[in-house]
């Protein structure tokens, strides 16, 4: 569905394309994800980056971008780089190359280190927030800076939240699924990207408090009046506003 | 066998001062005891069945002793273990080491005339060992080591230790029904096997237990198997029936739904304070820890009790069970109040007699439970049961009918379990480089994994090498390395023996969800895992004696708020609660066809009657049950208005059907009366709702009782739909359905989170870090979604499933009971009713239900009842 005229949200994948910057644009990849839970004795299977590069293989052939901005946490850890992250990230630069797709990198919270692979691997790596075409793009662990800079965006686009929205239906099933959270802050539009991550379910934005959430930006916002548009099963709906949902829950 | 040996014959094989010692404290041998003195000390196998207080322990360690003291007069008795005692409580092991430390004293002191005389040493080994006396214990090893399972586990796999079992005789399982039937059992089976193949010679294996039933079963899971695949020798002595029973259904009033609830309450607790004061002590079971807590309390606050009453159950402290325990040993309680803690286990002194309220759903539960009255072995075990409602009556009334002719429910060794088998794979692999075929071989020597396919059992070494991930995390992922072409395994890396150490065991972490104040984020208590992932946010419940309102949940913390003048909409014990029995839903099922078909076949020519007096033949069928004359009447009236109303009675060869609405809630239901025990109806029920959701096309609700299970959909069901759910139903396998069906639920994320802590995917304790449950459980069905995505039988999957559909549900008994509706042998018959009929009743309140008090369920039933009664008497 189309967000603008220029934003897409392909059917069914955590992720929103940009026509004006031939971009793909991902949150919360978190790297490198299995192998840290590894080291706290959770021997999962490695299928995150798998599962990960796979949708945005599919991304790519379905919009032929040129460029992937990563909206953040691109890692898990926060305080070191572990070696599985270490190389779970170089297989990533290596899947970017050979799909023809150049990565730009917007520093999460857990992103620390990340520009220490800038030279090596001639990576654009922008600290906090980066203007880039008509749009501002944060991760959102804090508030955005809004000034000369970023005069006349069309629209912020964030992650850091995972937003997903709960639905529990008539016979008592609880479903999760994976949002956009699509608003406005200061009057200019917001976008909340999901987490592209396999293993994070997500926040259920309707159904906890607004004091849980962890993005400052919200206790600024009319959270009640953004919608969540929901993605899941092959398909992205648009499910109206969170005040709504709140009675579903 | 039948008859022992004479007492003559059974001491003559004792030691002379270990036969002094017994006869100067025992009057004569127990029954039990006069089979095993001889047999032991011939070293046959043998599996003991007797209640509590019937010397079964002694019978057990006797001739152990005497051969003990044997080798110690001959100067033959060394430093190092003989005979291994494993018990599943903690509490028991202490008692034992108690027990026999006085009697080695005693015959050591007879002994002492013989110089070249040493003692016989004893020793506890848990958990709960301090540092200093293991160290002790690794020095200078007890003769008889008296542990756990799980720490029998840790000493077999011990470098050091493993020195001191090359000498073991005797291992006795103590409590084997404890164990027998679960996973610690399975744990502790392949422990013996492990432990025979590293001291390359057999044992003699003692099994105590009390009641259980196939006992056959019992010492297959005992003794293991032979290279051929047969059961090893072991002798049977079922000494379990050496008490006999005095028991009673008791109803507290003559009409059990027009009689006001205070009346009711009042009455139940009357009877249960004429009974105590009767007696010196006696022993009340609920079956839920709530109930527990309000029976004490009202007991003290109608009759003024004390200190001489008193609570007992799991969700107390260990120190103020222990204290309820000895003052029931002491004799200085007049009652005690218990939900499952007390039924089995540690001596509790003389009880009078046993109090049961509301059914115990099995009648081997029944039958343990009683069996805590009388005095000694030999005496009389009185007890009643108080029921509740006419189901519960008719229940009950069959379950003390089926315990008096000694028809018990059989129980189940959990076969190939995948989880405990990973974990005995890297034990294994710790002590040393295995050959495959020789592990398998000695695997399969365990009876739980006698019939253990190779496929698995690889499969199973595959997963635990790490072959699911990339060669360069194996280091990280691996417990052992696997060589397919030499076809050997070994352990990998250091780390493994204390991951190993550290993470064994049977029992999943408990968890406990903490609740807060939604407001001020104060902590008010904790409720069970599976009872959040019932609530919906408005939902009210009680917690400690309070009412809240659930919120909303983040992780592992739920979030409520006080609700003050509300009713609970879901009731306390969820989770708690027993299921009936698969057996004993058989014989009520076939109470009920005899029955009813006596009703019909005295009334083809008379009319039958609401209210009518009940004819003599009728009467003197239900005279044969263990039950009061009020308890007569109303099951009588019972069966009549069902035939009156729906024109048959539900049974065990007849499943009714009934599309009805519930005139509360306006819901669409059908309502299914199948009798065969709440395992199958959970099974059946998801069957039927898969194939009605299909043919429908929309979501089906599903409520699952002891004597049925409801099905509620958005619009009305038509016959035919469930005529062709049901066609289409017998027609399959119900696996494949039930797999996808399973794999969304919570039951299912749960069970996974225990089976890959099991197997050791999910460590507990890593590297000095000790997960929390939370993280555990932590998107569990995007770990099912990663696991399934390497491989659909991938280990740790593939027990999950086995586990729930064996040991949650009752896949096996399901489909046989499929392939029975489809031959015709089972009918099923599908009614139209305008309320629910009589038999549904208690189904349909089952979500107002509660213990003692049960006032909202009960006016509701007065409600349905009214209107049934109206009906019959309009078509008149």
């Amino acid at each position: 569905m189309m967000l603008s005229e220029d934003i897409e949200l392909i059917d069914g994948m955590p992720l929103l394309f940009i026509k004006s910057l031939n971009a793909i644009v991902v949150a919360d990849m978190h790297l490198g994800y299995e192998g840290v839970m590894a080291k706290r004795g959770v021997l999962i299977p490695k299928i995150n980056f798998k599962k990960m590069s796979e949708t945005i293989s599919a991304a790519i052939e379905k919009t032929h971008a040129k460029k992937l901005i990563v909206d953040g946490d691109i890692k898990n850890e926060f305080s070191k780089v572990d070696e599985e992250e270490f190389n779970e990230l170089y297989d990533f630069i290596m899947f970017c190359r050979n799909a023809g797709i150049e990565p730009i990198l917007i520093k999460g919270n857990h992103d620390n280190f990340v520009e220490r692979y800038r030279e090596p691997f001639k990576l654009s790596v922008y600290r906090q927030q980066a203007v880039i075409g008509k749009y501002l793009f944060f991760h959102g662990e804090e508030l955005p800076e809004l000034g000369k800079a970023t005069k006349g965006i069309k629209a912020m686009i964030m992650g850091h939240e995972h937003p997903a929205i709960g639905i529990i239906d008539a016979i008592g099933k609880h479903e999760r699924l994976k949002c956009f959270l699509y608003g406005k802050y200061k009057n200019i539009p917001l976008i909340v990207i999901p987490a592209l991550n396999f293993f994070a379910g997500g926040t259920e934005i309707n159904m906890v408090p607004r004091s849980e959430l962890l993005a400052p930006i919200f206790s600024k916002l009319n959270l009640d009046s953004m919608h969540a548009i929901a993605v899941g099963y092959g398909s992205t709906i648009d499910f109206g506003t969170i005040k709504e949902l709140r009675k579903l829950a | 066998m039948s008859k022992g040996f004479s007492d003559k014959e059974s001491l003559g094989v004792l030691n002379n001062d270990v036969r002094e010692w017994f006869t100067g404290n025992f009057k004569e041998l127990t029954m039990p005891q006069s089979f095993t003195f001889k047999l032991v000390s011939e070293h046959k196998n043998i599996l003991v069945a007797a209640p509590t207080g019937s010397g079964k322990t002694m019978s057990g360690f006797v001739a152990i002793l005497s051969d003990l003291f044997n080798k110690a007069s001959r100067d033959e008795l060394k430093e190092g273990v003989y005979c291994i005692y494993v018990s599943p409580l903690r509490a028991l092991n202490n008692d034992i080491y108690k027990n026999l430390s006085k009697p080695l004293e005693e015959i050591y002191k007879l002994s002492e005339k013989n110089a070249k005389s040493s003692k016989v040493t004893i020793a506890v080994r848990t958990g709960d060992t301090p540092q200093k006396d293991r160290q002790k214990q690794l020095r200078h090893p007890p003769h008889i080591l008296v542990t756990t399972p799980e720490s029998l586990a840790i000493l077999i796999t011990s470098e050091k230790f493993a020195e001191n079992l090359k000498m073991v005789e005797y291992v006795v399982i103590d409590e084997i029904h404890e164990l027998a039937n679960n996973k610690r059992g399975v744990h502790l089976s392949l422990s013996l096997e492990r432990l025979r193949s590293m001291i390359g010679h057999d044992f003699t294996r003692i099994g105590l237990g009390a009641t259980l039933y196939p006992l056959d079963e019992a010492a297959k899971y005992l003794v293991g198997c032979n290279d051929d695949g047969t059961s090893r020798d072991c002798v049977i002595i079922d000494a379990s029936w050496g008490k006999k029973l005095q028991v009673q259904a008791i109803s507290p009033v003559k009409d059990m739904i027009y009689t006001p609830d205070e009346k009711i309450e009042q009455n139940t607790y009357s009877i249960i304070n004429d009974i105590i004061k009767k007696n010196k002590s006696t022993l009340i079971f609920t079956n839920t820890r709530s109930g527990t807590e309000r029976v004490v309390f009202n007991l003290k606050k109608k009759f003024g009790y004390n200190e001489d009453i008193a609570a007992h159950h799991g969700s107390l402290s260990r120190e103020s069970r222990l204290e309820v325990e000895e003052l029931l040993k002491a004799g200085s309680l007049k009652c005690a109040v218990s939900s499952t803690s007390l039924e089995l286990g540690i001596d509790i002194g003389s009880i009078d007699d046993v109090i049961q309220l509301g059914s115990p759903k099995s009648v081997t539960r029944a039958v343990q439970r009683i069996g805590r009255a009388g005095h000694k072995y030999k005496s009389v075990a009185k007890g009643e049961i108080i029921v509740l409602n006419r189901d519960d009556l008719v229940e009950c009334s069959i379950m003390l009918d089926a315990a008096l002719k000694r028809h018990l429910d059989s129980f189940r060794v959990p076969m190939n379990a995948l989880d405990i088998l990973s974990q005995h794979i890297v034990g294994m692999s710790i002590t040393k480089k295995w050959d495959v075929k020789e592990a398998y071989s000695v695997i399969r020597s365990s009876y739980p994994y006698s019939n253990l396919s190779y496929g698995d059992f690889i499969a199973t070494i595959r997963y635990l090498s790490g072959e699911y991930v990339g060669l360069e995390s194996r280091r990280v992922y691996g417990k052992i390395w696997y060589d397919e072409k030499e076809n050997a395994f070994g352990k990998r890396g250091k780390m493994i023996r204390p991951i190993y150490m550290l993470n064994l065991g049977a029992i999943p972490d408990e968890v406990s969800v903490n609740v807060f104040d939604s407001k001020t984020k104060k902590w008010i208590g904790n409720i069970e895992e599976e009872f959040l992932t019932r609530l919906k946010p408005g939902d009210i419940f009680t917690l400690g004696g309070r009412l809240y309102r659930f919120e909303y949940a983040k992780g592992m913390r739920c979030y409520v708020s006080a609700a003050v003048s509300a009713a609970p909409t879901i009731p306390p014990w969820f989770s708690e609660q027993l299921p009936l029995s698969y057996e004993l839903a058989i014989e009520i099922g076939t109470f009920r066809r005899n029955f009813s078909e006596a009703i019909q076949k005295h009334f083809k020519k008379s009319s039958l009657k609401l209210a009518s007096k009940m004819p003599k033949e009728l009467s003197e069928m239900l005279g044969s049950l263990p039950i009061d004359s009020n308890a007569s009447k109303a099951i009588y009236g019972y069966f009549v208005e069902q035939l009156l109303f729906a024109g048959s009675v539900p049974n065990d060869k007849l499943m009714l059907i009934e599309i009805t609405k519930d005139p509360k809630s306006g819901q669409n239901l059908a309502i299914f009366h199948s009798l065969y025990g709440r395992r199958i109806n959970d099974t059946l029920s998801r069957v039927i709702a898969i194939h009605i959701g299909r043919r429908l096309g929309t979501d089906v609700g599903i409520m699952i009782n002891d004597n049925g299970f409801l099905i509620n959909t958005e619009g009305i069901l038509k016959p035919s739909d469930i005529e062709e759910a049901i066609t289409s139903m017998v027609g399959r396998d119900p696996e494949p359905l039930l797999k996808s069906n399973i794999r969304k639920t919570e039951i299912m994320k749960r069970r996974f989170r225990h089976v890959a802590a099991r197997s050791f995917m999910i460590l507990r304790n890593y590297k000095g870090y000790k997960l929390p449950v939370g993280k555990q459980q932590i998107n569990a069905t995007l770990l099912i979604k990663a696991v399934e995505s390497i491989d659909k039988d991938f280990p740790v999957l593939k027990e999950t499933y086995r586990e729930i559909f064996e040991e949650v549900m009752d896949l096996p008994r399901t489909k046989s009971l499929l392939k029975s509706i489809k031959s015709g042998d089972t009918k099923y018959k599908i009614i139209k009713t305008q309320i629910p009929s009589p038999f549904a009743h208690s189904m349909i309140t089952f979500g107002h239900a509660d213990v003692v008090l049960m006032k909202e369920r009960h006016e509701y039933l007065k409600y349905l009842h009214k209107m049934v009664i109206k009906r019959i008497n309009a078509s008149k």
